[in-house]
């Protein structure tokens, strides 16, 4: 039993799901559901779907380079059985796989980062601009220019007297 | 390959038939029906396709032909010679060479044409472009002709070739002519060549087959050679030096002993001499032919001096066949001996105890079949117990081989520990250095206000667009000031803007005042004078006019409702509305007689 890859979008095919084709030069190609099955017929390429891993990957969306990543290949040369090897190959992959998706989400975290600061950019400038639809420009000015005459006819009364 | 392949080679037709056989075929087999107004793209690959279809044809066809026929230089060398003496190898290449070309050459034309039909920009344009490209592929092709027909010739010839395999056992029969080869072959297979009195009645090469000893063996008839030099020979003769040169076959030299063929037994045997170096490796027998018409003693002394190579009289098939064991040869190489020691043939211990075994019974170990009696509804087959681990004990484990989605056996690496302990230190040094630490600044009030600002700013933006959306844009567009804008609605608006909009009742905008104003202005304006002012003023709305109570109203209403019901249905702008959308519905006039009641359209 193995759970195999997508290849058009690199999501895991468990057994029993999904299709395969095999090609007239004995290539195959596995399918996790009919969506990818029929993207692939109509002859795309996932580099440039863009909701696949590998368009992701190619973009420089998601994490690609990293040792965490170099625990999970495809061997060819099968090892015999070793209990001891096999449950410490487990607790392995658990501590492997934790690291790993630490550094996938500080990855896409540092991409975002960038787009915080045009929000705020952004924000700054649409206040300077729009800011007389919901202000008017001389809002509280003809209190303030109450206020000051108040204060300028108490300042006259004072130096009458 | 090329030996069996000589039959199947596809016709070449003559430059006129490839050149209509490729346009009709482009004619049917691509769209047809085009029409000026069509998108441009559409045009255009309506016409590529067709540039391009031609010139697949053309390509598929010359290739085939370019494969079908055998390349001398992939051909047994013998074939490649009898080609050479029946068409000229220079000729044939230079045939192929120029299909080949040719080929080339119409799918240049296409490229350049479809390249520049991208350019195209109406259908006349792309039509000339189409014509063009296929005029001058045809063109490329009328140029052929005469390969064509030479090739076409070539097929027809090899095709009737004789089947000679070249490596199977072969008899060859060669001599002056008339002496007797093709008769000999008629005796000795189900061969059919014609026999004449006259020489080179055999003009090539001929094969019978017959049976000896079990094994099927070729015998080739070839023309007559006669004696001289290799230069002068023509292709009649050429092709039995070809035979000779090429075959690794029994030759078998027929002589004719009583002369009757019209050559001296001394021209036979100067001939004989002549063409031995192409007997080099060769089994070969001299048959004394004809001896029923003068027996061998009958001979003179002088030509007696043909005994002295191995004369046999030709009787039967059985005789003069037993020399061709000499072709199943079988030797057995033994090294030389250097010295005195033995050295025995070496026979492994394995081997030897198995022998010894297979002569005895030995006992039978326990089969799976035994033990599978022997527990009955308990047993399960097992495979695991014949694992070969390091730890037997560990042989009737359950394996695990996912975990989460993953592959176990994609991560079984001996080092794995080692690699794991590098990428925690890795970790934990990425950790210390503050990597993972959570930025979360804590924005200034000033940014958090201006933030929410911007939000009211777009909120603010989307009704208002939203509104505009919402208005009704038939008819002409009023100017702002055309509309009236109720007094609340606009001292709310400045009081959400910021303003203060309490005490505006003395205001310019505020109703009462104006309408005060109005009001002066009425009495010092001059009274009405025309007639049709004051009756304006006094006259009732239209709709009301003549409608005495309310009842009459509500008939009136209806029966205008009413009237104005048929002409809203039939979409007519007015009365004299007689525009028809769709005079001819398809509906209607298309498609048979099928269902439904047929009695009209």
């Amino acid at each position: 039993m193995r759970i195999e890859k997508c290849y058009f979008c690199s999501a895991p095919v468990y057994p029993g799901h999904g299709m395969m084709f095999v090609r007239n030069d004995c290539k195959v190609f596995r399918f996790c559901r009919s969506k990818c099955h029929k993207n692939f017929k109509k002859k795309r390429n996932p580099r440039k779907t863009r909701w696949t891993k590998a368009f992701r990957k190619s973009a420089g969306k998601e994490l690609t380079l990293d040792n965490s990543l170099e625990f999970e290949k495809r061997r060819n040369i099968p090892v015999k059985y070793n209990r001891e090897l096999w449950s410490k190959t487990v607790e392995a992959m658990k501590k492997v796989e934790s690291i790993k998706n630490k550094r996938q989400a500080r990855f896409i975290l540092n991409r975002l980062k960038s787009g915080k600061e045009l929000e705020k950019a952004a924000a700054i400038s649409e206040v300077k601009k729009n800011i007389h639809l919901i202000r008017a420009p001389h809002a509280g000015q003809a209190k303030q220019l109450e206020d000051k005459m108040v204060q300028k006819l108490a300042e006259d009364v004072e130096m009458d007297e | 390959m090329a030996l069996y392949n000589f039959k199947k080679i596809m016709v070449v037709p003559t430059a006129k038939d490839f050149i209509d056989i490729t346009l009709s075929k482009t004619q049917r087999k691509t769209p047809t029906v085009i029409h000026k107004h069509y998108q441009i793209h559409r045009i255009r690959h309506f016409y590529m396709r067709k540039v391009k279809f031609t010139q697949q044809n053309y390509h598929d066809r010359l290739s085939q032909i370019l494969t079908d026929f055998p390349k001398l230089d992939d051909v047994h060398p013998f074939y490649a010679d009898l080609m050479n003496v029946l068409y000229d190898k220079d000729h044939f290449k230079l045939a192929l060479g120029q299909i080949n070309i040719a080929k080339n050459l119409i799918d240049n034309v296409a490229k350049d044409y479809v390249r520049l039909m991208k350019y195209g920009d109406s259908l006349y344009r792309c039509k000339q472009l189409k014509r063009a490209a296929l005029g001058r592929m045809c063109t490329i092709l009328k140029r052929q002709k005469q390969s064509l027909e030479y090739l076409e010739q070539v097929r027809q010839h090899l095709s009737r070739l004789p089947t000679i395999d070249p490596n199977t056992r072969t008899l060859l029969l060669c001599g002056y002519p008339n002496v007797g080869k093709s008769s000999f072959i008629n005796k000795v297979t189900r061969a059919d060549v014609e026999v004449q009195p006259y020489a080179f009645t055999t003009k090539s090469l001929f094969v019978g087959h017959m049976d000896y000893k079990y094994l099927r063996w070729q015998v080739v008839d070839t023309p007559g050679i006669l004696d001289h030099p290799l230069e002068e020979r023509n292709t009649i003769e050429m092709q039995a030096i070809t035979a000779l040169a090429h075959l690794r076959a029994a030759v078998l030299y027929v002589m004719d002993v009583s002369e009757q063929c019209g050559h001296a037994l001394s021209q036979q045997l100067e001939l004989f001499n002549n063409i031995r170096p192409l007997f080099a490796n060769k089994p070969l027998i001299v048959m004394a032919n004809k001896c029923d018409v003068r027996k061998i003693s009958e001979l003179s002394e002088e030509n007696q001096a043909c005994d002295r190579l191995l004369a046999h009289r030709v009787d039967t098939k059985m005789k003069t066949k037993k020399v061709h064991d000499v072709l199943n040869r079988l030797h057995l190489a033994v090294p030389t001996k250097r010295d005195q020691k033995a050295r025995p043939p070496f026979i492994p211990e394995g081997a030897l105890l198995r022998r010894k075994a297979m002569e005895m019974d030995a006992p039978k170990r326990k089969l799976e079949r035994d033990l599978e009696v022997e527990l009955g509804d308990d047993y399960t087959l097992d495979l695991q117990k014949y694992w070969d681990l390091m730890n037997p004990e560990e042989k009737q484990d359950k394996i695990p081989e996912v975990w989460e989605g993953h592959n176990i056996a994609d991560y079984i690496d001996p080092e794995i520990m080692k690699r794991l302990e590098d990428l925690e230190r890795e970790e934990e040094l990425r950790e210390k250095a503050g990597e993972y630490d959570s930025e979360e600044e804590s924005e200034d009030e000033e940014m958090q206000e201006i933030r929410q600002l911007a939000s009211q700013i777009r909120e603010k933006r989307k009704l208002k667009i939203l509104t505009s959306k919402e208005k009704d844009t038939q008819g002409p567009r009023m100017p702002r000031t055309a509309k009236k804008v109720e007094r609340a609605t606009l001292e709310k608006e400045m009081a959400d803007l910021g303003l203060d909009m309490t005490d505006k009742d003395d205001s310019h905008y505020a109703l009462r005042s104006r309408s005060l104003v109005r009001k002066r202005k009425r009495e010092v304006s001059a009274p009405p004078t025309s007639r049709t002012r004051s009756q304006s003023a006094s006259r009732p709305p239209r709709d009301q006019s003549g409608v005495r109570d309310a009842k009459m109203l509500k008939k009136v209403k209806t029966m205008m409702k009413s009237s104005q019901k048929e002409m809203n249905r039939q979409g007519r702008k007015g009365e004299s509305d007689r525009h028809v959308f769709d005079v001819k519905p398809k509906h209607l006039l298309a498609g048979k007689r099928k269902s439904g009641s047929t009695s009209r359209r």
